[in-house]
């Protein structure tokens, strides 16, 4: 691009003063002025949780090492992930994320309003360290298999959530066992016709 | 015990083939070996020739005559007490608990099984001790 | 655990067959296979299986990269196939002819419920 440098300054300034002004300036740029085009990344819409779904819905995993377990959905992550708990005292199921692809609603509602989610848990709790400090070398050697290390944070946040869920399981006749059962499909279900 | 679960005028029949599928209808006239006029007026279904294979005899009649009108037959119905006679049939029984059970959610079919593994203990119990 | 788990503890899949692939009278698209999943019989059943992964599983002798001996070809389910409950489904790789008649599983995910 070729500058032409006249009295109010460079293309950008000129562009400038006319953007501030809001009226049209006395001299504009006699070059059009290189505009950055607009980045399409970090505009993506949120993602829409089906109307199924709502903080207290009774979920069923579908996948992954708690497939076929029941938990309940606390609250939906700006992710568009859904947070849900066991509680890990009844089955097991610790406070985790999980894509509502992967999840059958069903229409079973526990009242969530008691229960307390800490504002840190969100999608950034939830991300993975890197642990660079251990070399890959050293980790294929390394026969013993340790269990993972639970932080005290975790451990704290899961309690004061379950605590709060606890009293609204138990109040429900049944609901506790039922959380703690597991959804399997038998010879005659068909999902198609099944109501959840 | 004699049949007498006959095709005749004023048999009280159940469709169970299309839209209509499990209400009830009345047999008002016959037209041939394989279709009969029928009409639903009691149960919203259309006056309408329908075959056989579409219907499923019940053991109700009312008292009408050949080719009687929609307020005949109400009366009828009335008289007879079908509406009543047929909700405390076992076959209106099993049907209403199947809709039911089609309608149960996840929770319910848990309470039930549990209910049933109760049940079931208990008799296995029984059974035992005679 | 005391004994090894010899099957899944719960079935979260339909158990659907290969029936063969989408063909006309004189040409087969191997690309595209038909499946029918158990308790469908007609179209409007077939929506809520719209979409979902299919898997077909064989064993091998040989465990593969994953140290796995079971060997998956997954697909989804595409569109109905008829009036009558088939579907079309579409797999990473066309499902071999041996298949043919094979179980597949029909999974529940991605779920619309």
């Amino acid at each position: 691009m070729t500058r032409s440098f006249v009295a109010t300054g460079g293309p950008k300034k000129a562009a400038k003063t006319v953007a501030a002004k809001g009226k049209s300036a006395r001299m504009y740029p006699a070059d059009d002025v290189a505009v950055p085009m607009k980045s399409r990344k970090g505009t993506r819409a949120p993602t829409k949780v089906r109307a199924s779904i709502t903080p207290g819905t009774v979920v069923i995993l579908l996948s992954g090492r708690f497939r076929g377990k029941r938990a309940v959905c606390l609250k939906i992550l700006d992710s568009g992930l859904l947070l849900v708990s066991g509680p890990y005292k009844v089955n097991g199921i610790p406070l985790k994320r999980v894509n509502q692809a992967y999840v059958i609603a069903t229409s079973t509602k526990v009242d969530v309003s008691g229960v307390k989610v800490p504002a840190t848990v969100n999608d950034a709790y939830f991300a993975q360290a890197t642990s660079n400090s251990v070399k890959s070398e050293d980790k294929f050697f390394d026969n013993e298999r340790k269990a993972a290390i639970v932080s005290d944070q975790r451990k704290a946040d899961q309690k004061a959530v379950d605590d709060g869920l606890m009293k609204v399981v138990t109040k429900e006749p049944m609901l506790k066992q039922y959380l703690n059962a597991k959804f399997s499909l038998t010879k005659n279900d068909r999902p198609h016709n099944m109501k959840f | 015990m004699v049949f007498t679960r006959f095709v005749e005028v004023g048999r009280v029949c159940m469709i169970n083939y299309g839209k209509d599928k499990g209400k009830l209808a009345t047999i008002v006239d016959i037209v041939d070996g394989n279709k009969c006029l029928i009409d639903g007026c009691n149960t919203g279904v259309a006056r309408q020739i329908i075959t056989f294979r579409r219907i499923a005899l019940t053991d109700l009649t009312c008292e009408i005559g050949r080719g009687a009108r929609a307020a005949c037959i109400k009366a009828a119905w009335k008289k007879g007490g079908v509406a009543e006679a047929w909700a405390k049939s076992s076959w209106a029984k099993k049907l209403a608990a199947k809709a039911v059970r089609g309608n149960l959610s996840d929770f319910d079919r848990f309470k039930v099984m549990v209910a049933r593994k109760q049940k079931s203990k208990i008799v296995a119990a029984k059974v035992k001790s005679m | 655990m005391t004994k090894a788990q010899t099957t899944q503890p719960t079935r979260l899949y339909v158990k659907g067959v290969h029936l063969g692939y989408k063909r006309g009278l004189r040409n087969q698209y191997n690309h595209t296979s038909l499946i029918k999943i158990s308790g469908v019989d007609s179209k409007e059943n077939v929506d809520f299986y719209l979409g979902k992964k299919i898997a077909y599983i064989t064993k091998a002798q040989k465990a593969g990269k994953d140290g796995s001996k079971f060997r998956v070809v997954w697909g989804k389910v595409c569109r109905a196939h008829g009036g009558n409950g088939v579907v079309r489904a579409k797999f990473a790789r066309a499902l071999p002819p041996q298949s043919i008649g094979a179980p597949v599983r029909v999974m529940l995910y991605p779920s619309r419920v």
